[in-house]
């Protein structure tokens, strides 16, 4: 039986072993990084303090931000590299301050993703089985697979961006499904007015009421998107397309079958999805070779609420529901960040405390 | 607050909010006396020597009833809300009292004939950040209830940018593209060419008597406050568990 002291030992040996760097972001960080990636829903669970210039920071909530930060400001794109960290890191919960003790891995720039992301499941499991966590109960959940599958069940483009936009937000989507199924109203003896004409209405009505045309939303803006709107109405999803939406968003079961299920029901569909479920196949599989108790579901709703997810993702849970460790592919995250190119990024975040009390149970 | 009993009431110190207060209790034949006017901030009721009065500004008024440091207080529902995320845990609201009342509302330039509801801000605000390079701002006093709201229509992709006075100009200034506040009549939003949405309805407020649930209910200050509250038109049912 190993004590809680030779676990974290263990779990630092992995952090610090030698195909990976350690690094340790500064405690206290500026804080308009984090609001400008992930919005006011994150921000408020940050603990702010002000310098006497106004300038914000906060207390280190977590460690892929400043970690890809640093990648770009030090002038790494282009090169692989693969940091790990062990630390604790700062929330607000319900009104209360909280530290956690979080460790992870960040693979940025990695040629080859599909093995980066193998590399990542490989680390969530071997610090899992530092604390003795062997039949974890892990969800897949598929971001680039949803955005392949509206295009693939040629959902209209502009449809296909809103419903994208709402993935990850059970209710906001459910609404907008809801919203699809709903028998459309017929909109007649209303001709869509000409462009010209709806942008030069709402440029009047913008420096009537002293608006800038150019600050926030402009004119012409406005007036597409309304356009849009009506050709929206207009050009509704078919039915059938609809309930496929959310017969595929209602998947949620062990990988294997799952994935079997939603190659059939594009099947039916008439269309073939074989080539963007392999990817997924292939991971699930893996997991499975690693960790053969495990209980691996594939869940097609599942996604972070942060739009810079763009491939696989996964949460892995104990036995009380708890997530121990989550991460995926978040290609996005570096380019939200500034970086001039594509480069591709996956990781996981280990929950130290948890997997301390999953230990200890 | 002193285990030999006693009750602080908490009532704004200014302004209309403070006038009717104080019109609410004489109605109960309580008659609140602010002995120095209004630059005193202690006071008193006739016949209730028990009572403390203390005079603060409303949004005090909830900070104090929700970390007890008061007893029982007069003040905006929306406050109590918006003070502290659970907020309304914290408190017992006993009842409106009929003046103050005031919707919080979200509003977009009327401009935005694109936009009626909140799935169209949703959408909006979705892409906002590649056409414009920053997050679609929403000027406030409100935070939490923001967040709250916005949180439930899936909105994620903005920006508060807090205001302390005339949010309503903050989109014509430049400051902010929408606003989150408060409006009785409509009014001020109209001249300033701003348009409630269809489902932007935050929460409905008025003034109401409300009860700190933090605050050290000794036995004998629980009777006190029994005693005050069946003057003012009734004691809540099951008062006696929530303190």
């Amino acid at each position: 039986m190993k004590t809680a002291s030779e676990r974290y030992a263990a779990l630092v040996r992995l952090v610090e072993s030698r195909t990976v760097t350690r690094v340790t972001p500064p405690l206290l960080l500026p804080a308009a990084p984090f609001f400008d990636l992930a919005g006011e829903e994150f921000g408020r669970n940050l603990l702010l303090t002000t310098a006497s210039n106004g300038i914000e920071y906060c207390l280190r909530p977590d460690f892929t931000l400043p970690i890809a930060k640093s990648y770009l400001d030090d002038g790494l794109i282009g090169v692989p590299a693969a940091y790990t960290y062990l630390g604790t890191i700062f929330r607000q919960q319900n009104g209360q301050p909280v530290e956690y003790e979080q460790a992870g891995l960040e693979l940025l720039g990695q040629a080859d993703a599909s093995q980066a992301l193998d590399q990542v499941l490989t680390f969530a499991r071997w610090a899992l089985a530092i604390y003795d966590v062997t039949a974890p109960s892990i969800r897949l959940g598929g971001v680039g697979l949803f955005e392949a599958f509206l295009e693939a069940a040629e959902v209209p483009p502009a449809w296909q961006a809103r419903i994208r936009h709402r993935f990850g937000h059970p209710e906001a989507l459910q609404r907008l499904m809801e919203r699809l199924a709903a028998p459309g109203e017929v909109i007649t003896g209303h001709a869509p007015d000409g462009r010209e004409t709806v942008i030069e209405i709402v440029t009047d009505a913008m420096l009537s009421a002293g608006l800038s045309l150019i600050g926030s939303r402009t004119p012409e803006e406005i007036a597409d998107r309304y356009l849009e709107k009506q050709a929206l109405d207009a050009a509704r999803i078919p039915e059938r397309t609809v309930r496929l939406l959310q017969d595929y968003l209602s998947v949620a079961e062990s990988a294997q079958s799952a994935l079997d299920r939603i190659g059939a029901m594009c099947q039916a569909h008439g269309f073939d999805f074989e080539e963007p479920l392999f990817q997924v196949r292939n991971h699930a599989a893996a997991l499975a070779a690693l960790s053969p108790k495990a209980d691996v579901i594939f869940d097609a709703s599942f996604s972070p609420r942060l739009d810079y997810y763009t491939g696989i993702v996964f949460e892995m849970a104990g036995d009380e529901g708890d997530i121990l460790a989550s991460g995926g592919e978040y290609d996005r995250l570096l380019t939200r960040l500034g970086a001039p190119e594509h480069v591709t990024a996956s990781g996981c975040a280990l929950w130290v405390d948890r997997l301390e009390k999953e230990a200890t149970r | 607050m002193s285990s030999a009993g006693g009750l602080t009431l908490a009532v704004p110190s200014k302004g209309r909010l403070e006038e009717m207060t104080r019109k609410a209790f004489s109605s109960s034949r309580l008659t609140i006396a602010r002995p120095g006017g209004a630059r005193s901030y202690i006071g008193s009721i006739k016949n209730q020597p028990q009572v403390t009065v203390r005079f603060y500004p409303a949004a005090e008024i909830a900070r104090e009833l929700i970390f007890g440091g008061v007893d029982i207080g007069v003040t905006g529902s929306d406050l109590i809300h918006e003070v502290s995320e659970n907020g309304e845990e914290n408190v017992l609201f006993v009842r409106g009292l009929g003046f103050g009342e005031a919707n919080v509302v979200v509003a977009v330039p009327d401009a935005w004939i694109d936009v009626q509801q909140m799935v169209d801000l949703a959408d909006v605000a979705s892409d906002f950040r590649a056409r414009h390079g920053r997050w679609l701002r929403v000027a406030t006093k409100y935070v939490n209830l923001t967040r709250r709201h916005f949180a439930k229509y899936g909105i994620a992709e903005y920006r508060i940018v807090e205001s302390a006075g005339a949010t309503e100009a903050a989109p014509a200034a430049g400051s902010a593209d929408l606003i989150v506040d408060i409006t009785s009549t409509g009014d001020t939003l109209a001249a300033n060419s701003l348009r409630v949405l269809e489902d932007g309805l935050i929460m409905s407020s008025e003034a109401n008597l409300i009860v700190s649930r933090t605050a050290d209910w000794t036995p004998l200050r629980k009777a006190q406050l029994e005693a005050l509250l069946s003057i003012m038109g009734g004691v809540p049912a099951g008062i006696s568990t929530l303190l």
